[in-house]
């Protein structure tokens, strides 16, 4: 290697460290101030953890609705992740393998409403559920987040890419359309399901806005309209805001440890770096 | 009868790629389609497989009409260009897949398999996946995929395209073999004239969606019934060069070639009108190095060692191949004369039918 393209590499990995701590830190900050009492949070600005304790965790355990939020965020989390992969999946199989009148309006429409911002929908999203008596209800937390057109997107893509002769020897073997999705095409890259679910649970897992706006009820909250609870008479707590937090977070972190390689592709997969 | 076709046709939009097509292709034979690039030969082998439907005509195999029915119950195994493997699946389970669809008992499936596997000699790739196989072995997996399902008509796509030249070879003795062994109905789609010549008991030569001829590789090598099917089988292809009815006594006639004053002789039965403009057309062999004949000027001679070629032009500027057996002159840059015997002396008229 030759020293200009060493001193490269040595600026572009300082940068990227850089980067990293910037990223980090928020994470780190919350880690330590919920290992503190919350008398020594306030006007603490030492960066070093210099207490240690799991009294936040112990009282945001004992002392709130965590647990039921906790049920709350993995069912709902399951249940739309499934819904949205299986319905994506089919409305994609037939945009992409089935030839109807009006395919090519129908994906037309899926890559607009692509194009339109979540927020700009709210409202309308709202008022058709209150009009459909669904707030508070699980009804109401889940159907709207079952539009996902990046998933139908990706999936297109990819049934796209697989060769019609596939298609062709299942038909001349005896398949139907089930058997082309679930015993060929599926299979042929377990890959996209597995991205397109880690995808869809993270983003499901950490949604704020729709659930805070559809729920008032605070047993039926997920995670991260939970926290907004979690104060006490005298303000808020915040080492058990912070525990809270970073419980929220724990699922999410653990399955980027585990499936580390795999959300990395999911995100490439869903930016359309890679097809 | 195998396959019939009656007057078949196929349009996409407005173009139409096939007009009404007639063809009977006995059981047991072995047919090849052949033609150009979009000369609609995969769209036909793709409409008997029912993977196209008709716009119009009837498609029969075994006598039965299959026009509209579904590609599974027509009876017929495809082997596609590009093999069409289930990559997740192993060899066992690719050749099983059929059967398992149709719920075979288990006994069934393992005694198909097996027998398609021994035929083909894959016995030991039976656990592989088609990604740890060569080629040739793919394009067995794929054929024997179409075994074991005993179809009444084996229809293949141009399925050694993909396969280096040696392989080719060898993969076509394998058909050959293979069809022998099976006895059953192939149709084979190629725009490698040579494929169709080895492999085929009656060729099905293709341009613009129409059968240009039809018959025995070699009924179509001597005796091509117009200028684009004696221009196509064959290779080197045959050498054309204009001329004009010059003279005729009785079957005699005499052709003037264009911007010379050369003439070529040959026998006609048919009506032929003196002054007439023709296309006369001579294969390479049939060409040879003569005292008196056309003078050609050799540009260049490739050696093969038992046979040669020699790539000349007329004085007119037109490109005509000889082919020598056994020649060891060197005859680059020099002129040499050419003459041919009546009887391998073909004459087209100006629409390129053949005048006989």
């Amino acid at each position: 290697m030759s020293p200009m393209k060493r001193i490269e590499n040595t600026v572009l990995t300082v940068l990227t460290l850089l980067a990293a701590l910037v990223w980090i830190f928020p994470l780190y900050w919350t880690f330590v101030t919920s290992i503190r009492s919350d008398e020594n949070v306030a006007g603490n600005t030492s960066i070093l953890p210099d207490e240690f304790q799991l009294k936040a965790y112990l009282d945001a355990i004992f002392n709130t609705k965590l647990t039921v939020w906790y049920v709350n965020s993995i069912g709902t989390a399951v249940i739309v992740t499934v819904l949205v992969v299986l319905i994506s999946m089919l409305c994609a199989y037939a945009l992409s393998q089935i030839r109807f009148p009006g395919r090519r309006l129908l994906y037309g429409i899926v890559l607009g409403s692509f194009m339109v911002p979540a927020q700009t929908l709210v409202v309308t999203q709202f008022v058709l559920m209150n009009d459909l008596n669904l707030i508070n209800s699980w009804a109401g937390i889940i159907l709207p987040q079952l539009i996902a057109p990046v998933v139908i997107i990706v999936y297109k893509q990819f049934f796209d890419s697989v060769p019609k002769e596939m298609r062709e020897a299942v038909v001349l073997d005896g398949g139907g359309e089930y058997t082309i999705l679930f015993k060929v095409f599926l299979p042929l890259n377990w890959g996209i399901t597995t991205a397109m679910s880690i995808v869809t649970f993270i983003g499901v897992w950490n949604a704020f806005f729709w659930p805070f706006l559809v729920v008032t009820s605070e047993d039926m909250m997920t995670i991260p309209v939970g926290i907004t609870q979690v104060n006490d008479a005298f303000g808020v707590a915040y080492a058990r805001l912070m525990a809270v937090a970073m419980l929220a977070a724990l699922p999410v972190i653990v399955t980027y440890i585990i499936f580390q390689r795999r959300v990395t592709e999911a995100i490439m997969i869903s930016s359309g770096v890679k097809g | 009868m195998g396959v019939r076709l009656t007057n078949v046709a196929k349009s996409f939009g407005s173009f139409q790629a096939l007009k009404d097509v007639s063809m009977e292709i006995p059981t047991g034979s072995f047919a090849v389609f052949v033609g150009p690039s979009g000369c609609g030969k995969s769209t036909l082998l793709r409409m008997i497989a029912g993977l196209e439907e008709t716009s119009g005509g009837q498609i029969a195999i075994d006598d039965r009409d299959v026009t509209a029915v579904e590609p599974a119950d027509r009876q017929v195994a495809m082997v596609f260009q590009n093999y069409a493997l289930y990559p997740h699946l192993s060899v066992f389970e690719n050749m099983a897949f059929s059967l398992r669809l149709a719920r075979r008992p288990k006994e069934e499936v393992n005694r198909r398999v097996q027998e398609a596997a021994r035929i083909l000699q894959l016995e030991d790739h039976l656990p592989k996946k088609p990604s740890q196989l060569s080629g040739g072995q793919r394009q067995r997996v794929a054929i024997g995929r179409a075994i074991v399902r005993q179809p009444k008509v084996f229809l293949f796509d141009e399925p050694l395209s993909n396969l280096d030249a040696e392989l080719r070879v060898q993969m076509r003795l394998e058909l050959t073999r293979l069809h022998r062994k099976l006895g059953a109905t192939m149709i084979y789609v190629t725009h490698d004239q040579v494929e169709a010549m080895t492999l085929a008991d009656r060729i099905f030569v293709l341009k613009g969606g129409v059968v240009q001829q039809a018959g025995a590789p070699l009924t179509l090598y001597d005796d091509p019934d117009n200028r684009f099917v004696a221009g196509f089988i064959g290779s080197p292809a045959m050498n054309f060069l204009p001329a004009v009815i010059e003279a005729r006594e009785g079957e005699r006639v005499t052709l003037r070639l264009e911007g010379g004053d050369h003439r070529f002789e040959t026998q006609l039965a048919g009506d032929a009108a003196l002054g007439q403009p023709v296309e006369i057309g001579v294969r390479p062999e049939h060409l040879q190095i003569a005292d008196n004949g056309l003078p050609v000027q050799v540009e260049v001679a490739e050696e093969l060692g038992d046979v040669s070629y020699l790539y000349a032009r007329t004085a007119t500027g037109r490109e005509i191949v000889v082919q020598r057996q056994g020649s060891r002159d060197r005859l680059d840059g020099q002129t040499v004369q050419l003459s041919a015997t009546p009887r391998n002396v073909l004459v087209f008229d100006a629409g390129g039918a053949r005048l006989r």
